[in-house]
């Protein structure tokens, strides 16, 4: 009993110390936002690796998303005759939930694990440790502009993602009910409209859709680098490190926007 | 096998320290270069071949004092040792007997569970991360597999540091990278733009030594710069930490567990075994040693 009471001890102590670290890795990257030296020049090439470099997939998944909705739920809207609804709800899942979740999930799988295998053996080969003894904290020198960068960018990202999904969505529309795109997009901002607006002029879906994927990109960004820079044993280690990027930050991903989404609706509904 | 020389040391607690020496500041580039060039001529005034000549008494640079350390198993115990001003140490011992570990301690990547660790007189266990950054400065370090940053090219790896502690234009940045290339017997014109990836193992070594000493510290650490290479190739990297220590004076910590070439550039040598110091001494000293460990160890190397 009491050599597995201390490993259930080692363990619980282990995760928690982990948690602790994973926090403040977090913190450490935004206090030094605000001191100098700034790596700007970091900052503007991370923006370009994780932003710009990853509108391709983003375009590609939020294209067939946006189809894919408005095919299936034509099936279903027909029944009713209610077809004409079809931008509302190809608008309300995508700007709500699926542009936010989708772009979350397509960048953590191509920026995560690239941050976690290119900070994993920057460490395995004490480059790291080079960064340290050359004066520079890896952190600020490193985390930061990821952190920065990924907060910056994916909600750019999933403006885009909902953007084109919409689009998918009135080409289905018009392809298969024969929906004029007109009237589409006339519903899509009937939707829009309908969550009401804060200060008159925002309205509170993009508030909820936009809130998500700043924070998905802290997540993202975080668990890359904390797994990255917590890598040892060698390549077999990077390699562990980037796998454990992309199950984390998905999971996380999914389980806050689960919390997001009810806090979200508590303040906008 | 500490003398009593260690004691004349004694680092007044931090503050007093940095007060009572203000002038050993730590990015005063210039100085270093100034002491440099001064010891050098005085060296070849004295004697232009040797340099192993008795110098009046140095004052201590590195000072462990009494250190222990463990992680889930105790790595070092009770180690102590000097390196004067001017001298190479060169830490031999088995593999894994934790010999890398003391210079992490010296570059303070590590804080000992026990004992003290001073550079210059200041004992530097205590600091804050970033004065840590600062004490830093006045040590360059070559790193095993020299860790140069692959995403940059040789130029931009050894200008990283003068561009992160000094305000120089980028031409005297330049300057100082092609200085330190020549030094280290590379073309500037050949390797600057090339990227890590491109280089052989023994110019990338090279390129780590230029990278260590871009900013002329006054403490050079080496870990484990011959392995891995091929004899012709350690007898080049051997010259070279030879040179640095003969022209610009830095004292040196080397970490290897190739005897020959430690004996080459040894001003004294420390023999780590079962997690402590169990020989310090000059090599003659331990080549003339009727100690049964170390006639293993030399005999079995």
């Amino acid at each position: 009993m009491t050599p597995f009471l201390k490993r259930l001890n080692a363990a619980a102590k282990g995760k928690v110390l982990a948690i602790q670290d994973y926090f403040t890795l977090a913190w450490k990257a935004l206090r030094f936002t605000f001191s100098r030296p700034f790596y700007g020049s970091d900052l503007v090439q991370q923006m370009d690796v994780i932003g710009v470099q990853s509108l391709g997939i983003v375009l590609l998944t939020g294209f067939f998303t946006g189809m894919v909705l408005a095919l299936q739920s034509s099936v279903q809207l027909k029944t009713f005759g209610a077809t004409i609804y079809i931008g509302r709800l190809v608008a309300g899942s995508m700007i709500r939930e699926l542009g936010p979740v989708l772009a979350g999930l397509m960048v953590a799988g191509r920026v995560g694990s690239g941050i976690a295998a290119q900070l994993g053996s920057m460490k395995v080969t004490e480059q790291i440790d080079a960064l340290n003894t050359l004066g520079t904290d890896p952190i600020k020198k490193l985390v930061t502009p990821r952190v920065l960068a990924a907060l910056l960018m994916l909600p750019m990202l999933t403006i885009i993602n909902d953007f084109v999904g919409i689009l998918g969505g009135s080409i289905i529309a018009n392809i298969y009910l024969g929906l004029p795109s007109s009237l589409y997009w006339r519903t899509v901002w009937e939707q829009i409209a309908s969550g009401g607006f804060t200060m008159r002029y925002i309205p509170n879906d993009f508030i909820q859709g936009l809130t998500k994927p700043f924070v998905f990109g802290g997540l993202i960004a975080v668990t890359g680098c904390y797994f990255g820079l917590s890598t040892t044993g060698g390549t077999e280690g990077v390699g562990i490190s980037t796998t454990r990027t992309v199950v984390t930050s998905s999971i996380l991903i999914l389980v806050v926007d689960y919390f997001m989404t009810q806090v979200l609706l508590a303040f906008f509904s | 096998m500490i003398d009593d020389e260690t004691k004349d040391g004694v680092p007044a607690p931090l503050q007093e320290g940095s007060k009572r020496r203000p002038k050993r500041r730590y990015d005063d580039a210039r100085r270093s270069e100034e002491v440099a060039s001064v010891r050098r001529a005085i060296r070849y005034e004295l004697d232009p071949e040797d340099d192993d000549d008795a110098e009046p008494v140095r004052e201590p640079v590195i000072e462990l004092d009494n250190i222990s350390l463990a992680f889930d198993e105790p790595i070092l115990k009770e180690v102590s040792f000097v390196a004067r001003e001017g001298e190479t140490i060169v830490v031999v011992g088995e593999s894994g007997t934790g010999k890398s570990t003391i210079l992490k301690l010296i570059l303070r990547l590590l804080v000992p569970d026990q004992g003290r660790v001073s550079i210059d007189g200041e004992d530097i266990s205590h600091l804050s991360f970033e004065e840590a950054l600062k004490v830093r400065q006045k040590m360059g370090m070559v790193f095993q597999g020299a860790a140069l940053f692959d995403s940059m090219t040789v130029f931009e790896n050894i200008a990283y540091p003068v561009r992160e502690h000094t305000n120089l234009g980028e031409d005297e940045v330049e300057a100082r990278v092609r200085e330190k290339l020549e030094f280290v017997d590379l073309e500037p014109d050949k390797v600057m733009q090339q990227f890590p990836s491109e280089l052989s193992g023994g110019m990338r070594k090279r390129v780590g030594v230029a990278r260590g000493m871009a900013n002329n510290p006054e403490i050079m650490l080496y870990d484990e710069p011959t392995s891995g290479l091929d004899p012709l190739t350690t007898g080049t990297i051997t010259r070279l930490i030879m040179k640095l220590q003969r022209e610009l004076g830095v004292t040196s910590v080397v970490v290897s567990h190739d005897i020959r070439s430690a004996f080459r550039m040894a001003t004294k040598v420390a023999l780590l075994s079962e997690r402590h110091i169990a020989f310090f001494g000059t090599p003659e000293e331990m080549t003339g040693s009727d100690n049964t460990y170390i006639r293993d160890f030399l005999g079995g190397t």
